[in-house]
This record gives C-alpha cells, structure tokens and sequence, in this order.
C-alpha cells in the first residue's frame, strides 16, 4: 500500500461575509487548484475561522436563498445556527451538531444566529461545505438530517492519542450516522498533543484535511498550521497525522462522481440547460416563498 | 488580463477569426469597477457604450424627491449607455453604478467605427442590436403604462433570468414601477400557485 501524499497546503484567504453573519475563508472551488472538477464530491468549502461576533438583537446571518442539485453540510464547531425553510422545517445547529441538508430538486432557505446565542454574542466557527449529487438524484426529494453532537460515533485511538468522531462513512470498527449518496467520509479528529492517527481511503478518492485547532504534521514531515487545509494528492491510499499540540482536523475522503458539472450561484447541475431551468423555477416560485 | 467577454461576444456573432478579435479589442480599454463604484453621474457627459463582460451595473435616474428610478440593470454581455448624452452631447440625466465588482469594455465611437471598417456586416447586426433595443424599450414602456404587476414581474424574470438572487427586492420593485410590498406580494402569489411541496 502506497502512501498518499501531501500535494499542497493551503493558507486561508482573505476573508469575505456571506450575508453579515458568516466570515468565511473560502477554499473550494475559488482558490489554488480546488476547483469543482478537482475536489469532487466536495464541491465548495466555505470555512468560518474563530472569529468573534459582538451581541446583537437583530440575529446577523444569510437571507433567503435557493439551492438545487447537491447537498449543504453545516457543522457547528462554535456558536449556534437557526434556519427556516419554504416547506416550514427549520431546527437549530448547536455546538458540535451537524446539519445534513439534501437540497436536491430544490430547496428555500434562510440561516441566521440562533436568537439568544446573537443576544449574547462570541466565538463563532463553522464549516459550510457542499456535497456534490449524482445525476439520478440531483431532483429527488429534499430532506434533512439533523445529527446531533451526542449522535455522532467515536473512535479512542489507542495510547489516549485522542478520539475520532465519525460523521458520515466509517473509522476503523465506528460507522457514522449520515447517509450519503455516493461514499463519503467526514470526520473530526480530537487529537491530543503528540498524538497519531492513520487514515486510509483509496487512492482515486478526493481528500483533504482542515485544521481548526492546533497544528499538525502530516506524514511525518509536511506542517499544517490552524486554519490551513492540506490537500492530499491522489497518489495513494494511507497517511498519518500527528498533533505537535491538541488539535482538531476535519477529515474528508470521497469518491469522485464524475459527472459533467455546471454551476452558477446556488445552482449545481450537469448542463446549462438544467441551470437554466434552476433559475426559472426559482424565479417562478417552484422553490416556495419565504419572508425574509 | 484575459478578455474572454467582449471577444466571446465578437466571435459568436461574426465569422471572424481570433486573431482578428484579438488585435481588434485590444484598442478597447477595460476597467475594473468595485461594487458601489460609478461609471456615470448626473450632468457629466457619457462618453462610453458600456459593455459588462463580468459583473453587474444598474442605469437609473433619482427624482427631486430623492427617489431612484431603475432604467434598467445591465449584467454580463449586456450593453448600456445614455444615448442622449453619448449620441447628443447632452448632460446626462442619469447615474450608471456597479452592483457588483465587475469588469466593464469602455466602447466608444472610433472603436465602433473600426468594427464597422473591419468586419463585414457589422454595421447590419450594430443595426440589429439597436432595434433589439429599442423593442425592448417600447415593451417596456407598454408594460408599465398598461400591464397587472404580476406581468411586469413575468417580462422582468424573462429577460434578466439571473438576477433576483444578485440584488435588493427594493431595486427589483424600482425597475418595475410598483412598490416591494406588491412585488412581495406578487411572488408569494406565484409560489402559492407554483410551489408543489
């Protein structure tokens, strides 16, 4: 089994507000190489470094806005999160929880800091990440999968090296909850400092690591500081990473769908024609109405 | 810096070999404009037909009540100028404002004037254009003297299809010459009929 290597470390960019309630750093698709095509499944990776919010009465966040043709995955790592959506579902994102959103044939929605949390004010940190869908499924049906942080499975790594908490797919005998379309594997490695973990995905598979906390080494010589995402290359199945001091990682492996790709804005489909429907259907009211 | 906007335009619509485009556009400035940043303000002289390569501008007038008038927004591949005051050297009565960063050809009358000595039947599609124009104009003006809001809303979506998630409700409701709280109520009406849960 070869080893999978590090094909580039990526420094957070400058960062940008996504309505005034998310300050993200975006790194799929805009920057380096982490285009669509390249990162596929995972199809654009907005990340909410530490940053904090002063108290505010008027929860800050995104307005209404329409998704069609993949999946949002939002993990709360700090603070807190409340969405509305067209069909009348709505629910909080606490600290630590997950919210799996199947978008697929089209959902309207609205997230904004959860009332009381934005009285208060504080840390914020969260990952917005967007999963590709295969063609069959891209207008199937929306749902939701509200994973709460008690849900969500863990592996002790042995040596009291730190805990890998298992989102989707699977860690050594730990399966996690959510169910995907096609194989992914999402995990938070809590890795104490000096403490070891070794993954393995097949080679072909789209991986990438995201420090939130703390530094790492990953195989032994490539350094990953906090907020860094170290792509790794598609050159083979097994890599370790090592905390220099308590970290947390997020961990994603995915299979490549493979299909052609044509997005604008909120919209992810396979041809222009399918956008353009995307963008009349919304126009048209197809995806509901919701106040903002 | 990569003109792939206004050369794309080019060579989609003659039979004209890169090359050609290439040397040609490159006597066409380009400027980069920043969200907020105008092109235009009231009593200056335009002396551009600006073309939208990337981005989003908005052409509108403001009343002396201090109240804007959406003439009309111009996303990529669009074109928009004062005609009165590029053609006939008059002051301008309007602002033309990037809504988004955007990267915008600054057309004048010598380079429409190349196009014309250089590519064969330009001036006939130029011609084209300006019907296409003035079409949408006479529309436009039937829609707002004649037509329910919800039609004026359906003329709207059908011809700037992109552009509803890009900016305010309240711009929306300007260009359409009805209030937001009737464009609001026009959507929720639309979904009600349309939105199948």
């Amino acid at each position: 089994m070869e080893t999978k290597t590090v094909e580039l470390i990526a420094s957070p960019r400058e960062p940008h507000f996504v309505g005034d309630g998310f300050r993200v750093h975006n790194f799929i698709p805009s920057g380096y190489r982490m285009d669509m095509k390249r990162m596929d499944p995972f199809i654009m990776l907005d990340y909410n470094s530490t940053y904090s919010f002063p108290p505010s009465d008027k929860p800050k966040g995104v307005g209404v806005h329409p998704h069609r043709g993949f999946e949002t995955v939002t993990i709360a790592y700090k603070g807190k999160v409340a969405h509305h959506d067209s069909s009348g579902g709505g629910g909080i994102i606490g600290e630590g929880d997950v919210q799996w959103m199947t978008a697929a044939s089209g959902v309207l929605h609205k997230e904004y800091h959860e009332e009381e949390w934005s009285k208060k004010g504080g840390d914020f940190q969260m990952v917005q990440l967007w999963v590709n869908l295969p063609k069959k499924d891209k207008m199937s049906a929306p749902k939701y999968q509200a994973i709460k942080y008690d849900d969500i499975g863990r592996y002790d790594i042995e040596d009291n090296a730190g805990t890998i908490e298992v989102i989707a797919g699977g860690y050594k005998n730990t399966q996690g909850v959510a169910s995907t379309f096609t194989p992914i594997h999402m995990l938070n490695a809590k890795l104490n400092k000096g403490g070891k973990a070794e993954f393995e995905y097949p080679a072909h598979y789209n991986t990438l690591l995201l420090v939130l906390e703390g530094n790492i080494v990953v195989n032994g010589t490539e350094e990953a500081p906090t907020d860094h995402l170290a792509l790794m290359a598609n050159d083979g199945e097994k890599f370790e990473i090592e905390a220099t001091e308590d970290a947390v990682v997020l961990v994603l492996s995915g299979e490549p769908i493979n299909e052609p790709i044509a997005a604008h804005g909120p919209f992810v489909m396979n041809t222009r024609e399918e956008l353009q429907e995307a963008f009349n259907d919304f126009n048209k009211g197809k995806f509901g109405y919701l106040e903002d | 810096m990569i003109r792939t906007g206004l050369k794309t335009f080019l060579t989609s619509n003659f039979d004209i070999d890169e090359a050609e485009i290439l040397s040609l556009i490159e006597s066409c400035t380009v400027k980069e404009v920043r969200k907020n940043q105008f092109l235009l303000r009231e009593n200056e002289h335009c002396k551009h037909t600006f073309f939208v390569e990337k981005g989003l501008l908005r052409q509108y007038s403001i009343d002396n009540k201090g109240k804007e008038h959406i003439l009309s927004f111009a996303p990529e591949n669009w074109f928009v100028t004062d005609r009165e005051s590029a053609y006939f050297n008059q002051p301008s009565k309007y602002y033309i404002e990037a809504l988004e960063d955007s990267t915008v050809a600054m057309i004048d009358e010598d380079f429409i004037q190349m196009l014309s000595d250089k590519i064969p039947n330009f001036t006939h599609f130029n011609n084209r254009l300006l019907h296409n124009h003035i079409r949408q104009l006479q529309n436009r003006i039937n829609l707002l003297l004649s037509a329910v809001a919800e039609d004026r809303y359906l003329q709207f979506i059908a011809t700037y299809p992109d552009i509803l998630l890009r900016v305010p409700q309240t711009m929306i409701a300007s260009y359409l010459g009805i209030t937001p709280e009737s464009l609001s109520r026009v959507r929720k009406e639309l979904a009600q009929k349309n939105f199948k849960k």
